[in-house]
């Protein structure tokens, strides 16, 4: 048979273009039987096509035993092949890696440099603790390399088997210690440890404080510009810890930053500056505030330069650094962030919208807010049109303002590609957080927080996995898991339910997204499922405030069509309950007469009703089929009981049947709905004398039997609602609420002042005229507003309207409740209901000098001096969440990273524990070594033994299995032998078992066991049950 | 450290794969592509870094900036020869215009290995990429950068295989990788 080369491989994919797949698939079938030929040419060159196809994505983990093989030849060119599949397919569960061990020992002895790099260079890919045991021995030596290839990569290789096996570093650091202080060390040598130092460093920076004078030497000697980017950061790292580094490292630093024209080394120069904490406090004052000055100047310049893009967005990351520390250098430089957010380039609009999510203040939320809103808004726009949708704007006939918005778009269109979703999620979730965090203290026009929410909802993407999957779960991308356009919903729900001023606005707002939603499903030819998850939270808004729907026939008309085409569960039960909410609402006048016409209405909206719930009865869902059962029965009653009532006549009047006016509302109409802070539940105290076991009457059963007959009295639910709700003072201020809005609302002006971001450049054209009617409305009915124009109260009907209106026609003027719109009284009020309602009030100093709108926001109701459960309870939703997944992230490892944190815990420089094994006394080090030595000869001879048995194996290859399961055997005592002297740590009882193996093992006393010799004796000892466990083999 | 060091062509072909933890092959083919649709939609005049793409995102720390993990990958840097892109991932203990520079070494002494080097060569010696590789980075930290100790330690190792004659230049895939002229930090 003729074998291909990789050439021809690669040649053949070239030419079965379009019929790659079946090729591939050919290749591998010769592939797998090549691999096993005796020849190890062929196998090898079989290897090699296995790896090149690896990397294409066809796994090759099933000829891990051929690449040890291979790895396992003679030929220099054939080993090399070998080891390159080792790296690139062997996992931390590939099983042949116990085979492995001998062979990369023996390589790492070889004579040929060559040779001997190539385990080191493996190593870092497949190492594990065990495996670091046991080679660690093989490599130390390799640091006194004659070859400064060698040296350098033997180097990092003992960092990283120190990741998995920190112990290795006890032994390996004395000796690269000596390399970096050997001032004839090859550059190249020096520069890898300063790398390795910088891994390490950060995590264990006192060790190598001790170091500092020669890195401060190297750094300034070096020249060489990779290795002082490298220790600059490591200083970094070590300034922190010693203050007086600082004084040293400035000149240097300075100078450099002053004189070096390579752009990278002057970038770390201040980042080091920044990090190392070097900015800021200290007594030489005026050089600090002179270097500060240099840096930041430096970083603007970066900023603002146009040329080159690369510099922007270090210059951010170095900012990002410093706003932890240094928030107002930062906000001096709000200018050129500001105008990265609108950088054609992803990477540094994400890196300005992270600073400037820490910089946000109510000064500039709104200006931040509209620029990333313009952003949003015009590329939804251009996505819109290129998926040919119909444009989401159905208000447009407002004329002059619609075309001035549609030219500003097309503008913005031509280029603003559209942005990719997760972006655009993860933009919309910024927005979020930057207006509700801390409770909205940031935020001071909730008018217009809710049109952005609006215009959010039309912008947001929709999951469109949903789309055409029919299935029940639909696997999404893991990013869209959780709907933006519900947390946006979210926001506007809270926006009803906690800030009461805003409800109406809120609830409009409802009403305008389930109308487009209506009109969005109903327009397109094909109607497509409703997917935005928005609808959750929109619904249950309509339904809980009705009242305050514009027309909540419409509203429940809309839903009720929508019904059909929700897909997701939890959307369809909340709907449900939204609709009987509305249908409540509607039907349950009990003053309005029953007359025929409204008993015919009545029974075709029920009939309608019915029509839609009916089919939920055999929703797989069972929160939705059982809503949508119980719905059904009772309207079906309820329609029963409406046909028997005659409608009155003229002569007759006839009463609504009860079940429509009184039964249904009263399973909605309780005590309002607040929202309860996270953990609320768990800080009702116990009451004192509660006991659980006791029974609660002696006579219970009879008790029961009367209470059948009992009905609650008013009075006891007047004392139960006093207790529990605190419902008169808050009641009390919730009158007074929209009235001190209006008198504390900024006149139009100065609230205005955002006017000039052009809310027409991203808000829709139709919530921009709402909101203009809104507010003439406002203005008209506003008596304040008109007083300020110098009317006299007496004359002004508005007012007496107003009162006529709200208060009735008795009502005298000078009752006007002007005592209560003292802004001192409410703060007292909102601050005795804070006593007890809340634990945490607005904050007491407002940024006053800003006159603003002061809408109420309710705290989350929890109770008294529950501190500890209630430290994030404030936040909104999302915030929460974000925190869970935070801790889910911590917990969970991410993917390409290298776990350091091991190291953290080992001490190194023979402080604590092993105080009495010092490494610096030199006799000891002669006598460890002398030892080492006669170890070193022990293990060689017993290599050779072990060698010659494995050897045994190879031939005997139809055993391979067997070999694996003898070594795994050893392999575990061998394993727990590790962990407990990690526990230990270098506990007694551990030295003296070693000691005595050492013995049996050698022969040979072994006077003081070093700390260095730890390792080496481990490895003896290993190899003397390794060897008993290919005796074993033997034997079988 | 560096996490990854990644070739691959215009239209997403892998050309080189190093990972420098262990990864399953799905995954990193997964994780190839995310970057690929990174990578392949920016702008003219764009920075070298990328966002990070999902598959790291969501496991990473791109949230908690507060608390600084030098542990986890935070940085993808690319750079676009002719058809090839170059990528590396890197955790933040890497400095960020290093990398960039990093980069052009070893493409500069990949040219210097094929004398004037273009994607074919990369297509068919992709043993050689891999010691090239090997000379600058092991085990994810840089052991070297000087040019002339990269190419003689791939030198060591045997002879670099010239590309296959009859395939030659004209397959389209341009002329070098025209790299030393778009930008290169002075001072090194």
């Amino acid at each position: 048979m003729f074998e291909k080369s990789l050439y021809d491989l690669i040649r053949g994919l070239r030419n079965h273009k379009g019929t790659e797949k079946e090729y591939i698939q050919n290749c591998l079938k010769e592939c797998r039987s090549e691999i096993r030929n005796q020849d190890m040419d062929v196998k090898a060159t079989a290897l090699l096509k296995l790896i090149y196809l690896e990397m294409v994505g066809h796994d090759m983990s099933w000829a891990s035993f051929h690449v040890l093989e291979v790895m396992s030849s003679p030929k220099y060119h054939q080993k090399r092949v070998g080891y390159l599949g080792a790296v690139q397919s062997f996992r931390p569960d590939t099983e042949v890696l116990m085979l492995a061990t001998n062979l990369l020992k023996k390589d790492l002895s070889a004579t040929p440099a060559t040779t001997i790099s190539l385990p080191i260079a493996a190593l870092p890919h497949i190492i594990t603790p065990s495996l670091a045991l046991s080679v660690l021995a093989d490599l130390l030596p390799r640091l006194s390399h004659s070859h400064p290839a060698i040296r350098k990569k033997t180097i990092v290789t003992l960092y990283r088997l120190a990741l998995v096996y920190p112990e290795t570093l006890r032994a390996a650091w004395p000796k690269i210690k000596e390399r970096l202080m050997d001032k004839n060390e090859d550059p190249s040598v020096t520069a890898a440890i300063v790398n390795v130092v910088v891994e390490l460093g950060w995590r264990r920076p006192n060790d190598f404080l001790p170091l500092a004078p020669r890195l401060f030497e190297l750094l300034v000697d070096s020249g060489n510009n990779w290795m002082a980017i490298k220790l600059i950061k490591l200083f970094a790292t070590l300034t922190p810890l010693e203050p007086r580094l600082v004084r040293k490292l400035l000149p240097p630093l300075t100078d450099l930053i002053r004189t070096t024209p390579a752009m990278s080394l002057l970038y770390e120069c201040i980042n080091g500056i920044i990090q190392g904490g070097i900015l800021g406090e200290g007594e030489d004052f005026s050089a600090r505030e002179e270097i500060a000055s240099l840096c930041v100047s430096k970083l603007r310049g970066m900023i603002s330069i146009n040329s080159d893009p690369n510099l922007k967005y270090v210059a951010l990351l170095a900012f990002n650094r410093i706003v932890v520390t240094h928030p107002f250098l930062v906000a001096q430089q709000e200018d050129v962030i500001l105008e990265c957010i609108d950088s054609e380039d992803i990477s540094i609009r994400i890196k300005a919208l992270d600073l400037v999510q820490g910089m946000v203040s109510s000064d500039n939320l709104v200006s931040i807010v509209s620029r990333l809103m313009r952003q949003l808004k015009a590329s939804s726009a251009s996505s819109d049109q290129q998926n040919g949708l119909p444009r989401p704007d159905p208000e447009t006939d407002s004329s002059d303002e619609a075309s001035a918005g549609q030219t500003g778009r097309s503008k913005s269109q031509e280029h603003a590609p559209p942005l990719p979703e997760d972006y655009t999620v993860d933009v919309i979730g910024r927005i979020l957080y930057m207006c509700s965090h801390d409770n909205y203290t940031s935020l001071s026009d909730f008018d217009w927080y809710i049109d952005v929410l609006t215009q959010l909802v039309r912008i947001a993407p929709v999951p469109r996995a949903r789309y055409f999957d029919s299935e029940f779960p639909a696997p999404v991308p893991k990013y869209l898991a959780t709907d933006i356009s519900e947390k946006i919903g979210n926001e506007i729900r809270n926006m009803a339910v906690k800030v009461k001023a805003m409800r109406p606005a809120a609830v409009q707002a409802a009403e305008l997204v389930i109308t487009r939603l209506f009109r969005l499903n109903s327009e397109s030819a094909s109607s497509h499922l409703v997917v935005s998850g928005a609808l959750k939270p929109i619904a249950w808004i309509a339904g809980e405030y009705a009242f305050q729907l514009s027309s909540p026939d419409d509203t429940l008309g809309h839903l009720l069509q929508l019904l059909p085409w929700i897909e997701n569960p939890e959307i369809l039960a909340t709907c449900l309950q939204a609709i009987i909410k509305l249908f409540s609402f509607i039907s349950g006048d009990d003053r309005a007469q029953w007359t025929a016409e409204r008993k015919s209405s009545m029974s075709l909206l029920m009939a309608r009703v019915i029509h839609v719930l009916e089919p939920l009865a055999l929703h797989p869902y069972l929160e939705v089929q059982e809503r949508g059962v119980e719905f059904t029965e009772l309207l079906k009653l309820t329609a029963e009981a409406a046909s028997g009532q005659a409608p009155s006549i003229d002569a007759l009047e006839q009463d609504p049947p009860l079940l429509l006016t009184q039964a249904i509302p009263s399973l909605f109409n309780g005590w309002e709905l607040k929202s309860v802070a996270l953990g609320a539940q768990k800080n009702v105290p116990m009451p004192e004398g509660l006991d659980l076991d006791e029974p609660i009457h002696s006579n219970l059963s009879a008790l029961l039997a009367q209470a059948d007959s009992l009905m609650l009295s008013a009075q006891d639910e007047d004392e139960f609602e006093a207790y529990y709700n605190q419902k008169a003072p808050v009641t009390a201020i919730a009158s007074n609420e929209p009235a001190i809005n209006r008198l504390a609302e900024a006149p139009e002006e100065v609230s205005g002042s955002y006017q000039q971001a052009g809310e027409e450049s991203y808000l829709d054209a139709d919530i921009i005229a709402r909101r203009k009617a809104e507010r003439a409305e406002r203005n008209r009915d506003d008596p304040f507003y008109i007083l300020e124009s110098g009317r006299s109260r007496g004359t002004s009907t508005p007012i007496h309207n107003i009162l006529q209106k709200e208060n009735g026609p008795d009502l005298d003027i000078d009752s006007i409740p002007i005592m209560k719109l003292d802004l001192e009284t409410v703060s007292t009020s909102i601050g005795s209901r804070g006593a007890s309602a809340s634990s945490r009030q607005q904050p007491p100093s407002f940024p006053s000098s800003k006159p603003r709108q002061r809408a109420m926001v309710a705290a989350d109701e929890t109770l008294g001096g529950s501190g500890p459960s209630t430290p994030r309870g404030y936040d909104s939703e999302n915030n929460s969440d974000s925190f869970a997944k935070a801790r889910a992230k911590k917990l969970k490892q991410s993917l390409l990273q290298v776990d350091s944190s091991h190291l953290g815990h080992l001490s190194l420089d023979a402080s604590g524990q092993a105080s009495d094994e010092l490494a610096y006394d030199p006799e000891k080090q002669q006598r460890d070594e002398a030892e080492m030595a006669q170890a070193m000869k022990e293990v060689q001879r017993l290599r050779l033994e072990m060698q010659r048995a494995n050897e045994r194996i190879q031939v005997a290859q139809g055993v391979p299995a067997e070999g694996v399961i003898v070594k795994k055997k050893k392999a575990k005592p061998k394993k727990a032998k590790v962990e407990g002297e990690g526990e230990s740590a270098g506990g007694l009882v551990v030295t003296k078992v070693k000691k005595k193996k050492a013995v049996e093992g050698e022969g040979s006393g072994g006077v003081a066991v070093g700390d260095p010799v730890k390792a080496k004796k481990k490895k003896a000892k290993r190899i003397v049950q390794l060897a008993d466990g290919t005796g074993a083999v033997d034997n079988l | 450290m560096i996490n990854a060091f990644l070739v691959f062509n215009g239209q997403g072909q892998p050309r080189l794969t190093k990972f420098y933890t262990q990864l399953d092959t799905s995954i990193q083919q997964r994780l190839i592509s995310e970057i690929f649709t990174l990578v392949s939609n920016r702008p003219q005049g764009s920075c070298n870094f990328l966002p990070l793409p999902p598959l790291l995102a969501a496991s990473g720390t791109s949230q908690s900036a507060s608390e600084p993990h030098n542990d986890v990958p935070s940085l993808v840097t690319y750079r676009h020869y002719a058809t090839l892109y170059f990528i590396i991932i890197s955790t933040s203990t890497e400095s960020p215009l290093a990398l960039i520079d990093l980069i052009q070494v070893y493409v500069e002494s990949l040219d210097r290995l094929f004398e004037n080097v273009c994607e074919l060569d990369l297509i068919f010696n992709f043993e050689t990429l891999h010691a090239a590789l090997g000379e600058m980075i092991v085990g994810g930290v840089v052991i070297e950068t000087n040019l002339e100790r990269i190419v003689s330690g791939v030198r060591a190792q045997g002879t670099v295989a010239k590309r296959p004659v009859n395939e030659g230049r004209g397959a389209g895939l341009g002329s070098g990788l025209g790299m030393g002229g778009n930008f290169v930090w002075h001072g090194r």
